[in-house]
Parts: structure tokens; C-alpha cells; sequence
């Protein structure tokens, strides 16, 4: 019960900030120069064509009269529908999650095992030339631009190699090694940022519990270095690591934006940087409301998996 | 009465190319974005209408040398006073859904682009349409206008042919049936187009052949995929790669990444746009100083401004491309002049006094941005008050069509206009913001009265010199766009808009 208690206070915290993150969304989107009814009309079109799509498209109404409209559709579960791609946004995300998501996944299953095995590694071997290595590698990672890692992987893996596609997405539908291959090297330079911060996490947080006195009675006691490291270490470096791990999941669906342009995958990412480019307020608008209540839902996630971690948040 | 006849371009294949002609391929063509509507009346970005002229068809359409020829029309007869306009449908061509089309569609689809169509001032003079049959279409202006046909040869906001059933579809949500070689088949918005080889294409077989956007087409390719790959790097790995047959607008200084290789190419598409600065004939200073705006015309240096956006350009005076009827040098006394003593001269002329100017760019196209840059320069080094303001493309677009956003003088790329004639050119005079300017409004008039084509000439031969001489508009130079393929297919050309019938694979 108590459980359910702090979810729900948890999710009644949340209400106010989804409302926050609506209304700052709108306003941040108007006070952009730029116009959705240009973009429609062209780059050869005169006034009187941009005027006729502001009217069709209810544009040229006032700010207040939008918000309201708006908000007041929101509270009808409509999120409207795309000036540009005419759909409803429901629609547009519906069609473009599915990519992202896979996209994270495949990242995410990428980041989790090799953050966390580089960390312990690091830890354990401290000050040694593994642990510069695996620290190196690690502010490598966390360093290089996202946007020119990629454009030169796809020139080694894809055109030198010809082992990967270039660009594209194929549906899990289609097959799971073609879908597995077009998201394994965009998955995997998504990975390599999150790999660098979760290593550097898991390391830190290591070496606190390594120096603690349980560890030093284990040893004491004869158990193996590398029993003591899994079973009595490990578990006790999992809240921190929890603790990043959820972010590391908002942020691998944040971060997609620039790797989702580069491979050409039609996800949520793109979907936004699009919309933002050609002024669609709805899509900006609903897409970023939509990725708010997911990032509520997973740190959601993240509260429950600390209960499951740590008996002592359960009790506490 | 005058006849457009049909027109053959002359492009038909080789006798050895036309043996090895076979049905079959699954041709990639990676663009810089996804098709967003597939609305022809109401569509106006490239990217759209490239796909859209695979899909639907006009009663007329632009050629070869992109001029006004018939297709779904079989000729056109056009009055002695300019004011009738007589359509003779060809017969027994199909929908995508199998219908016949007739006058009913025509009709139909004319009072669906009246109601939808951005470009719907465009038959603001019609004063009746009738359908006295099922093959013959009839428009009537209430003054005459010589050039109507090549109005409705536009392929942006194109007056293509829907089904009637789909009149009162709103605009940019029309389901995409039209009479044309392609269908559609998967449409995944921001992602590809899967266009399929409609089996029941009723070709021009009073052609002899393919004739830019008309005459008679013949689709070998089993599919037609357009994929949206924003990131040119990208798109040049795609091609390399194998996971595209064609690629869209190279920048130039990515071009030699696909040198040496003997199984890609470059095809230059030039000319496609113009570069051309455009002064706001309502913001002052430049608004009320003819000398500051004629020094700073003077000051252009087309080799400078091209050369730092490595891009590829052609010399080129006039507001028209060089193929074009209208082309002639009335612009070359005002074109690539680059003299700072020259401009400064038009300034002390001209009595300025370092009022500011607001030259406003974008940093999405590197040949705005850097001619820009250039300019400014130079500007400042004639002792002119410049601030450069740099914004997004659509921000710039937007305060260009509108007239906002406080800028003095701007960039753009005009495409369609100097490539399609006067007619075309109409809606981007507006950009000056003096669409009510007696010389654009008496001079259109003229030319539309007129059925002398060397009078229409030269009346815009007097516009043309009026935006320039006055400094309206600063002509920069011709551009090319770079656009790359794979040697698996033949027939492959050159054309404003890529087309892909009369392609096949080797």
C-alpha cells in the first residue's frame, strides 16, 4: 500500500509539471520567428498565398485564442493534428515511437552491460593501466561530437566495409536481423556517450563500497576477490547505478535527435527537429507532451526498481 | 484560332538503348526530406512536386524546353481575342481507379483548385467554364491573357487532374489518384514514398517520345521509392553503398568524395536556381535612396560570393534563364559590377549619411550565407552602415513573403520564375513588396493582352530592367544543382524536377 501511495503522490507531482511543460511548449514555439504558412506556400509564394494558408490553418487568430483552443482539446485527449504532415499528432508519434524506442532498446542494451563491466573493471584494477584505459575510452566517449563519430562510422562500416546500411529503418515485421542491422550502428553510436557516463558512474560508485568494512570482512573471511566484487559489492553499487541508468534511458530517447538525422531513421527525434524546423506547432507542441509523460513514466520505473533494489526504500 | 500542337522532345532512346529497354528494378531515390502532401493543388516545395508529376497529370504541362505542351489535353484552341480557351481531352485515359477521365473530372477539379489552391488568384480572371461534352473543356477570362496557357503549365500548384469524386477533399489531404505512369502504393510520411508502375497508364501515343513533363511516357521500373535522408554526407554513403540508385542536392565541397569512382556520377543541373538579392521597397533608407540601392548592386561580386559557398554558378545578367524566350541582357549595364569606387560615388550622389541597413540571410543554404557574408564586407568597405542579421530558413522565407521582420535587403533562390517565363515570375515581384507598383501591374496587363509574342518580350525586357536598374532586385548568378547516381540504370537526365519514366535498369 505504501508503495501505491507514494506512486500515486508521485504521479499527482507530476500533473502540474506536464501542465508546466504544455504551456512553456506553446509559448516557446510562438515567440519563434518563421512561419508554418510560408513553408506551406513555398519559397516563391507572395503575402497573399502565405495569408490565405494562415487563415485556412486558423493562424491567423490570437495567441491567447490558441493557447485556450489548445489546451481545451488537450483536455479532450486531442493533441491536434500536423499542419505539414496532416496527421493527427496521436497518429504522427504512433508511426514514429515504434523507431525510437527500438532504437533506445538496442542502445540501451548496448550501454547497460559494457558501462557497468568497464566500471567494476576500472574499479577493481584502480590506478592501474586498465583502469587509465577504461577511463580513457571513457572520456572518449563522453567527448567526441555524436554528429562526426557517426558520419565516420558510416564511412567505414557502411561504405569501405559495406557491412551495415547507411540510413533507413526496417520493421521488427520485416525480420529481426534486418531490423537488428539498420539500428545496430546507429544504436551504438547512441551507446557511446552513455557507455563513457555509466562507466565513469559504475567506477565511482564501486570503489565507495570496495572500501566499505562488509567487503573488508568477506575477504577476511576467505571469499574470492571476484565473488566478493558480485555478490557483495555489486548489489550495493545498484542505487546509484539504478539512479543513472534511468537517465541514461530519457536520455538515449532525447539524445536520438541528432543520430536519428544522421541515419535517416523516421523516429520521434526527427519527427521533432522537422517540426520545429517548418514551425508545426501542434507536433512540437503534443510530441514534446507526450515525451514529458514518458519521461514521468520512466522515472515511475526507476522509484519502483529502487523498492525491488534496496528493501531498505520499501521499508523506509 | 491558334493550335498548341504536340511537341515531340526528341529524347526518345537509342536504337541500342532501346533493345535492352525491360520491365523490372526497384529504383531508391534518397531526397533531402519526405514527401509531405501529395496534393498537386496545393503543393509547392520540390520535393513534393517530384513526386507528385509521377502521380498526376495536367491538361497541359511543361516540356522539354519547359514550355506549355499538351497531355491529358489533346490540343489546345485559343480564341483570336485571347479569351477562349477550347481543351480537347485525348479519350480513354484512366484514373489509378480504373475510371475513365472526362470533363466532369476537369471540371471538378478546377472548382476543387479555386477553393484549395494557394495559387487560386491565378483564375481569378475566369469568367465561365463549361463542359459542352464529355471530351471538350472550355474557359472563358473576362480579359484576354495571352499567356493563360502557360499559367496552367506551372508545376507548382499544379492543375492537375483528380478524380471528381475528390472535389471536396481539403486542401493537402487529397488521396493521391491521378491519370499518371505511377501509383501509389506504401506512404510512410517522414520516412519514404513507394510509388508502383501503374499497368494501366494510357500513354501519348501521339508522341514520339518523352517530352520533359509530357508526351509520351513509357515506366519500366517496377517501383519508385523516394526516401528522406536529410544529411547530404549521408545520402552520398547511401549511393555509395548501394542503398540508393539516385541522391539529391550534393553541396559542393562533398561532390569530390564520388571522384573516382567509376560506378557513381555527378549530374549537374544547371541552371537551377538564381542567387538574387531582393531590396524592401518600403523600409527606408534603401526604400527612398535609388543611388544606396544602385551602389550596393554595384558592389555584387558573383565570382567572390559563389567561390566562398564552393558552388557551382554561371554568369548571368538577366532575370531569365538563358534557355528561356524572355532571356536577353537588359540587366548586364547593372551585373557583376564589384566596384567599391563605383558605389562609393552613387553614395556621395546619393547624399548618405550612414543611415543603417538590415541585410537579413540564413545559415541553411551556404550560398545565401556566404554571398551575404561577402557582401557585407564589401559594404562596410564603401563606408555603408551594414548589419547582417542571420536567421533560420523558414524565419527568412517567412519575413520575405511578408514583408517583416525590419530587413532592409535579403537573399533568396528563385527557381521557377526564370526557368517558366513572365507568367511564373508574378508572385515572386511581390517580394520587393511592391506588388501595386504601376510598372508591374500596367506592364502585366499589356503582356497578357498581347498575342505578339516579340511585344510580350519586350514588355518584360522593361520590367526585368526596371527591378534592376532600380535596384529592386541584384542579380548574383545562375546555380547549379549536384545531384549523384549509380551506373545500374539508363535514361537518366538533366531536368529541373528528376523524373524516372523512361528509366530502366542495364
Amino acid at each position: 500500500m505504501r508503495i501505491l501511495r507514494r506512486l500515486a503522490l508521485r504521479l499527482g507531482q507530476a500533473i502540474p509539471v506536464i501542465l508546466v511543460v504544455a504551456v512553456l511548449t506553446f509559448f516557446l514555439m510562438h515567440l519563434l520567428p518563421g512561419d508554418p504558412a510560408s513553408v506551406i506556400a513555398g519559397p516563391e509564394a507572395g503575402a497573399e498565398a502565405v495569408e490565405r494558408i494562415r487563415h485556412q490553418l486558423g493562424l491567423d487568430r490570437s495567441i491567447p485564442e490558441q493557447l485556450l483552443l489548445w489546451l481545451w482539446h488537450l483536455a479532450q485527449g486531442d493533441f491536434g493534428t500536423s499542419i505539414i504532415l496532416n496527421q493527427s499528432v496521436l497518429q504522427a508519434m504512433g508511426e514514429r515511437l515504434p523507431v525510437t524506442v527500438s532504437l533506445t532498446l538496442v542502445s540501451f542494451a548496448m550501454t547497460i552491460p559494457i558501462g557497468i563491466v568497464l566500471g567494476v573493471v576500472a574499479a577493481k584494477f584502480r590506478n592501474t593501466w586498465l583502469d587509465s584505459a577504461v577511463m580513457f575510452t571513457a572520456l572518449v566517449g563522453v567527448s567526441v561530437p555524436g554528429f562526426w563519430i557517426a558520419i565516420l562510422s558510416v564511412i567505414l562500416f557502411s561504405v569501405t566495409l559495406g557491412w551495415l546500411p547507411a540510413s533507413g529503418y526496417v520493421p521488427m515485421s520485416e525480420g529481426v536481423w534486418p531490423w537488428l542491422k539498420a539500428l545496430l550502428q546507429p544504436g551504438a553510436m547512441l551507446a557511446l556517450f552513455q557507455i563513457g557516463f555509466l562507466a565513469r558512474m559504475t567506477r565511482s560508485a564501486t570503489l565507495d563500497v570496495l572500501d566499505q568494512d562488509y567487503i573488508r570482512t568477506a575477504r577476511a573471511k576467505g571469499v574470492s576477490e571476484w565473488s566478493t566484487i558480485a555478490k557483495h559489492a555489486f548489489r550495493n553499487t545498484l542505487i546509484p547505478v539504478v539512479t543513472a541508468t534511468g537517465i541514461i534511458l530519457s536520455l538515449l530517447m532525447g539524445g536520438s535527435v541528432v543520430i536519428e538525422q544522421v541515419f535517416a531513421l523516421p523516429g520521434v527525434g526527427r519527427l521533432i527537429v522537422q517540426a520545429i524546423l517548418t514551425r508545426d506547432y501542434p507536433v512540437v507542441q503534443g510530441a514534446l507532451l507526450i515525451l514529458a509523460f514518458l519521461f514521468v513514466g520512466i522515472n515511475l520505473l526507476v522509484d519502483i526498481i529502487y523498492t525491488w533494489v534496496d528493501p531498505r526504500v520499501r521499508y523506509g | 484560332m491558334t493550335t498548341v500542337a504536340i511537341a515531340a522532345a526528341g529524347l526518345i532512346a537509342s536504337g541500342g538503348e532501346a533493345l535492352a529497354q525491360k520491365k523490372g528494378g526497384n529504383y531508391v531515390f534518397a531526397n533531402v526530406s519526405a514527401v509531405g502532401t501529395m496534393d498537386p493543388h496545393a503543393a509547392a516545395a520540390v520535393v513534393d512536386l517530384e513526386a507528385i508529376h509521377h502521380v498526376f497529370e495536367g491538361l497541359v504541362e511543361m516540356g522539354e524546353d519547359y514550355g506549355a505542351k499538351p497531355m491529358l489535353a489533346s490540343k489546345v484552341d485559343i480564341s483570336p481575342d485571347g479569351r477562349t480557351f477550347t481543351f480537347t481531352l485525348r479519350k480513354g485515359v484512366k484514373f489509378h481507379n480504373g475510371k475513365e477521365m472526362t470533363t466532369t473530372d476537369v471540371m471538378a477539379s478546377f472548382e476543387r483548385y479555386k477553393k484549395v489552391s494557394p495559387n487560386a488568384p491565378a483564375l481569378g480572371d475566369v469568367a465561365s467554364m463549361e463542359a459542352p461534352d464529355a471530351y471538350t473543356f472550355v474557359i472563358k477570362l473576362n480579359k484576354p491573357n495571352s499567356l493563360f496557357v502557360e499559367v496552367m503549365k506551372t508545376p507548382t500548384y499544379s492543375f492537375s487532374i483528380v478524380p471528381s469524386e475528390l472535389k471536396d477533399q481539403p486542401g493537402r489531404e487529397l488521396e493521391p489518384i491521378g491519370t499518371g505512369p505511377f501509383q501509389v502504393g506504401e506512404w510512410r510520411k517522414d520516412s519514404h514514398l513507394l510509388l508502383k508502375r501503374f499497368d494501366g497508364y494510357v500513354a501519348d501515343e501521339s508522341a514520339k517520345g518523352p517530352d520533359g513533363y509530357a508526351g509520351k511516357k513509357t515506366v519500366w521500373l517496377d517501383t519508385l521509392r523516394y526516401n528522406s535522408v536529410p544529411e547530404a554526407n549521408t545520402r552520398i554513403a547511401a549511393l555509395q553503398s548501394g542503398g540508393a540508385d539516385f541522391i539529391a542536392t550534393i553541396p559542393g565541397d562533398l561532390a569530390k568524395r564520388l571522384q573516382g569512382r567509376t560506378d557513381v556520377k555527378v549530374m549537374s543541373v544547371i541552371p537551377f536556381c538564381q542567387a538574387t538579392f531582393i531590396t524592401h521597397a518600403k523600409n527606408p533608407p534603401m526604400s527612398t535612396n535609388r543611388n544606396l540601392r544602385q551602389a550596393i548592386a554595384a558592389l555584387i561580386d558573383a565570382d567572390e560570393m559563389m567561390s566562398a559557398a564552393g558552388q557551382v554558378w554561371e554568369a548571368n545578367p538577366s532575370l531569365m534563364f538563358k534557355p528561356s524566350y524572355y532571356h536577353s541582357d537588359v540587366g548586364q549595364p547593372w551585373y557583376d559590377l564589384h566596384s567599391v569606387d563605383k558605389a562609393k560615388a552613387l553614395l556621395k550622389a546619393g547624399n548618405y549619411n550612414g543611415e543603417k541597413v538590415v541585410l537579413e540571410t540564413n545559415n541553411n543554404y551556404a550560398y545565401m550565407r556566404d554571398s551575404s557574408q561577402v557582401l557585407v564586407e564589401q559594404m562596410k568597405k564603401a563606408g555603408i552602415n551594414v548589419e547582417l542579421k542571420m536567421v533560420d530558413w523558414t524565419t527568412n522565407q517567412a519575413d520575405l513573403s511578408k514583408g517583416t521582420g525590419g530587413w532592409n535587403m535579403t537573399i533568396t533562390g528563385l527557381c521557377s520564375g526564370p526557368l517558366l517565363g513572365p507568367q511564373q515570375w508574378r508572385l515572386s515581384l511581390a517580394f520587393a513588396q511592391n506588388p501595386d507598383d504601376p510598372v508591374v501591374t500596367e506592364g502585366y496587363a499589356k503582356m497578357f493582352a498581347t498575342t505578339d509574342a516579340a511585344e510580350r518580350k519586350k514588355i518584360w525586357g522593361g520590367i526585368e530592367k526596371y527591378f534592376l536598374e532600380e535596384g529592386y532586385m541584384m542579380k548574383i548568378a545562375d546555380i547549379a544543382d549536384l545531384r549523384g547516381m549509380n551506373d545500374k540504370y539508363v535514361g537518366i537526365k538533366p531536368y529541373y524536377m528528376q523524373r524516372f519514366w523512361d528509366v530502366w535498369a542495364k
